[in-house]
């Protein structure tokens, strides 16, 4: 082991999101010095939201989108749904950071500010069953992943506790149940409608989304107060985000030192100690290039980043790139097939409405190829749908006919519901689809711009056939009166804001880039552990796995240090 | 932390900006707490003379008069038309909203000798649903949502006029809270609540 004084802290950590934070967290409370380094702008919890609560009228245009902006220089971000002029500025300016999408697009989307994405994302938790954890071995596509679900299942335990998930104990083997809170309250409707679904589709489950939103005081976070748009950001951190829950709790150890505004350009790798010895950085405000010395070495940066990090950081020892001893690093890129597969129009319950915006559907558990697969179909794994209950109002109904005080009154009221089945589908590890590092194009700091290879497959679009075919018959046997199909997959690769892959872990340093611990095969002292170090994508919201892995990662490091391995 | 205590956080958060880190962490146009600034009709809209003025205030209101519950004028509706059509429609668009509506400023002044905003309500109403049918083949009339379909660029100035009223209408103040329901901290969530014969739909938080 080098003396300490070699070194300027015992672990940095890159990007500050939703496993950048759990990273921070548990090395510092494991008694580390930790350096956070964050691409993105400074932002304070609480003052930096600086659309909390804004009214509409409050807004911009009162909210009507700034069109010319957003295409010049938001193209990408401004499609997601969690984009607006109360949002802005926790994303990435797509003009200032351009990337390559030729042949193939692929939205990828990104935030810039301090907490990353874990201040956007959708809040939806959902842990991994043994099942998702075996699919590659059993039906060989992708390499078997090195851990199972026992092994991750008390590491979810751990996250869940802190994190504080609401949601619905039900027993399913194909949706293990979570540490929950209280689940939120169900609308009359959907009531009527499970009630149904048990009658004439019981295949089909359906529960309160499991989400990382408090329905209860939860250590020191207030429960939520159901004001409605999350992603504005929320200072009584009812949701879970890493500036409201992990990056405090690092704060506290008074281990933590945060820099923002560091883009890092490349790991160095030193080939006579076999470790990462420096982190080289670039101040995004002055172009100052500095260099930071650690011990160990978290990546955190997402999928897209971090992979763009081990590319960069080719060596002699590595010239394909930072741990690409057998070519997978880049490959295997997955997302998530999203789309609203259908809608139903309900007449039922129109007496009963709602009172607060609560910030959740609900969820249809994966129901195909539970057990093995099913023989009435000709696609692999499967797909879950998360269900959201509204009424049309004068959105929905602003193009109607007419003038006047009956135009007045018809818009004013609530109109039928609408019960949607947005569809998330698993999507299978394929090598041709990839990220690289664009020969020609660099970006504003002389870094090699990434570019996308990537598309849906046949496995991708036939899944999402079923889920479209299904889903009318769950509406149909929910009750809708009339029904919407969208026949074709027209997302994007990365529109699901689930990409993963690309560094995957396995345990044949030829085949994968982690081994079981998201450790760098032959890098002992550098760990990747946001969704990069998938090696299948499951249908299930990501981010409570890759928290889990992250803290499994950070427990295994640490013990390692201290046995003096690394 | 009920809904008192929790703006009076809101309001010291806000004042916290101001004075401390705000200056070194956030560029200018971040600096703008979005509920503590001005509502965005409070911008003077000077762009329209005032006989054009008179007239747009009386189409807003034809489309959403003032009933039991306040009007398009109550809500300061004719401002948010008059400052989107400068502000927000591009120059093509622009140019067929002033085109109708000076068209139909002409029309009206031929045909009654008098202005639009002069006439009697069941002849105002008339002279819109005229326009209406002629727009009935426009792409605009197609289902979609106001707040996630793209503005229709070539729609004409009636769909126009009424995209931007009803807009301008239910996201305003007065239109969010006397007309719909607005409840900034519900601090719950019902789904069984009740809705009686004649309430009104909740003036849902955009994104």
């Amino acid at each position: 082991m080098l003396e300490a004084k070699n070194y300027d802290f015992d672990a940095i950590v890159v990007g500050s999101g939703i496993t950048g934070g759990w990273a921070a967290k548990e090395l510092t409370e494991k008694g580390l010095k930790v350096l956070v380094l964050e691409r993105g702008k400074e932002l304070q919890h609480g003052t930096g939201y600086l659309g909390e609560h804004a009214p509409d009228w409050k807004l911009p245009y009162q909210g009507k989108r700034p069109r010319e902006l957003y295409e010049k220089e938001y193209p990408i971000q401004s499609k997601s749904y969690a984009f607006s002029e109360a949002t802005r500025h926790f994303f990435t300016n797509d003009k200032q950071n351009p990337y390559v999408q030729d042949d193939k697009p692929f939205d990828w989307m990104r935030a810039d500010v301090v907490g990353g994405r874990s201040l956007l994302w959708g809040r939806q938790t959902y842990r991994w069953s043994e099942q998702d954890f075996q699919a590659n071995a059993q039906d060989g596509h992708g390499i078997p992943w090195p851990i199972g679900y026992k092994d991750i299942a008390p590491w979810y335990s751990y996250v869940e506790k802190f994190i504080g998930v609401s949601g619905e104990a039900m027993g399913l083997d194909e949706l293990p149940d979570s540490e929950f809170l209280p689940p939120m309250g169900m609308h009359k409707l959907e009531e009527t409608i499970r009630g149904r679904l048990k009658r004439k589709a019981p295949d089909i489950k359906l529960t309160m989304g499991r989400a990382a939103i408090l329905t209860e005081d939860h250590k020191g976070r207030a429960a939520c107060h159901y004001c409605g748009p999350c992603h504005r950001g929320c200072s009584t951190g009812s949701y879970f985000s890493s500036q409201s829950s992990t990056l405090p709790a690092a704060r506290t150890t008074g281990n933590l030192v945060l820099r923002a505004n560091s883009v890092v350009e490349k790991l160095v790798y030193d080939p006579a100690s076999g470790k990462i010895s420096e982190v080289r950085v670039i101040d995004s405000r002055t172009g100052e290039r500095l260099v930071f010395r650690s011990r160990i070495v978290f990546l955190c940066a997402s999928t897209v980043a971090s992979t763009q990090l081990l590319m960069n950081s080719q060596s002699e020892t590595f010239a394909n790139g930072l741990g690409n001893q057998g070519g997978a690093l880049g490959h295997y890129m997955m997302d998530h097939a999203l789309g609203m597969a259908g809608m139903g129009i309900f007449l039922d319950d129109m007496d009963s409405y709602w009172y607060g915006n609560r910030p959740n559907g609900m969820y249809i558990p994966r129901f195909r190829n539970l057990k093995a697969q099913d023989n009435n179909n000709d696609f692999l794994r499967g797909y879950g749908y998360q269900v959201h209950a509204l009424r049309m109002n004068w959105q929905s109904s602003f193009n109607k006919k007419g003038f006047g005080a009956d135009l007045k009154d018809s818009l004013r009221k609530p109109g039928p519901w609408i019960w949607a089945l947005a569809a998330f589908t698993e999507c299978l590890p394929d090598k041709r689809n990839r990220m690289y590092l664009h020969p020609g194009k660099k970006d504003r700091f002389g870094i090699p711009q990434v570019a996308f290879d990537a598309a849906w497959r046949d496995n991708e679009h036939k899944l999402w056939n079923d889920a479209v075919q299904q889903g009318d018959r769950i509406l149909k046997a929910a009750g809708s009166v009339f029904s919407i199909k969208q026949e074709k997959l027209e997302s994007v690769m990365g529109a699901g804001i689930h990409e993963m892959g690309t560094a995957r872990m396995g345990n044949d340093p030829a085949e994968s880039v982690l081994n079981a611990h998201n450790q760098v095969h032959g890098v002992p002292n550098l760990f990747v552990t946001d969704g990069s170090c998938m090696t299948s994508s499951s249908c299930v919201n990501p981010s409570l796995t890759y928290m889990a892995l992250t803290a499994r990662a950070c427990d295994y490091a640490v013990k390692q240090l201290s046995q003096g391995v690394i | 932390m009920n809904r008192r205590e929790f703006l009076e956080c809101a309001a010291i958060l806000v004042a916290g900006i101001s004075a401390s880190q705000a200056g070194f962490t956030l560029s200018t146009e971040q600096k703008t707490y979005l509920a503590t600034a001005p509502d965005y009709i409070d911008k003077a809209a000077t762009y329209l003379n005032e006989k054009q003025k008179a007239t747009l205030a009386m189409l807003c209101e034809t489309i959403l008069p003032r009933t039991d519950t306040p009007g398009a004028i109550d809500a300061g509706v004719p401002r948010f038309v008059e400052l989107m059509v400068f502000e927000w429609l591009n120059e093509a668009e622009r140019t067929i909203f002033l085109d109708g509506m000076n068209e139909l400023m002409d029309k009206v002044q031929l045909r009654y000798q008098k202005p639009f905003e002069a006439l009697p309500e069941n002849k105002r109403v008339n002279v819109l649903e005229k326009l209406e049918r002629q727009a009935s083949d426009s792409g605009w009339y197609d289902i979609g949502s106001a707040a996630l379909r793209d503005f229709i660029s070539d729609a004409p100035f009636v769909c126009q006029l009424k995209e931007l009223t009803i807009w301008g209408f239910f996201t305003s103040e007065v239109g969010s809270t006397q007309v719909l329901r607005y409840e900034a901290m519900p601090m719950k969530f019902d789904g069984h609540r009740k809705l009686g014969e004649d309430e009104s739909a909740w003036a849902a938080p955009l994104v």
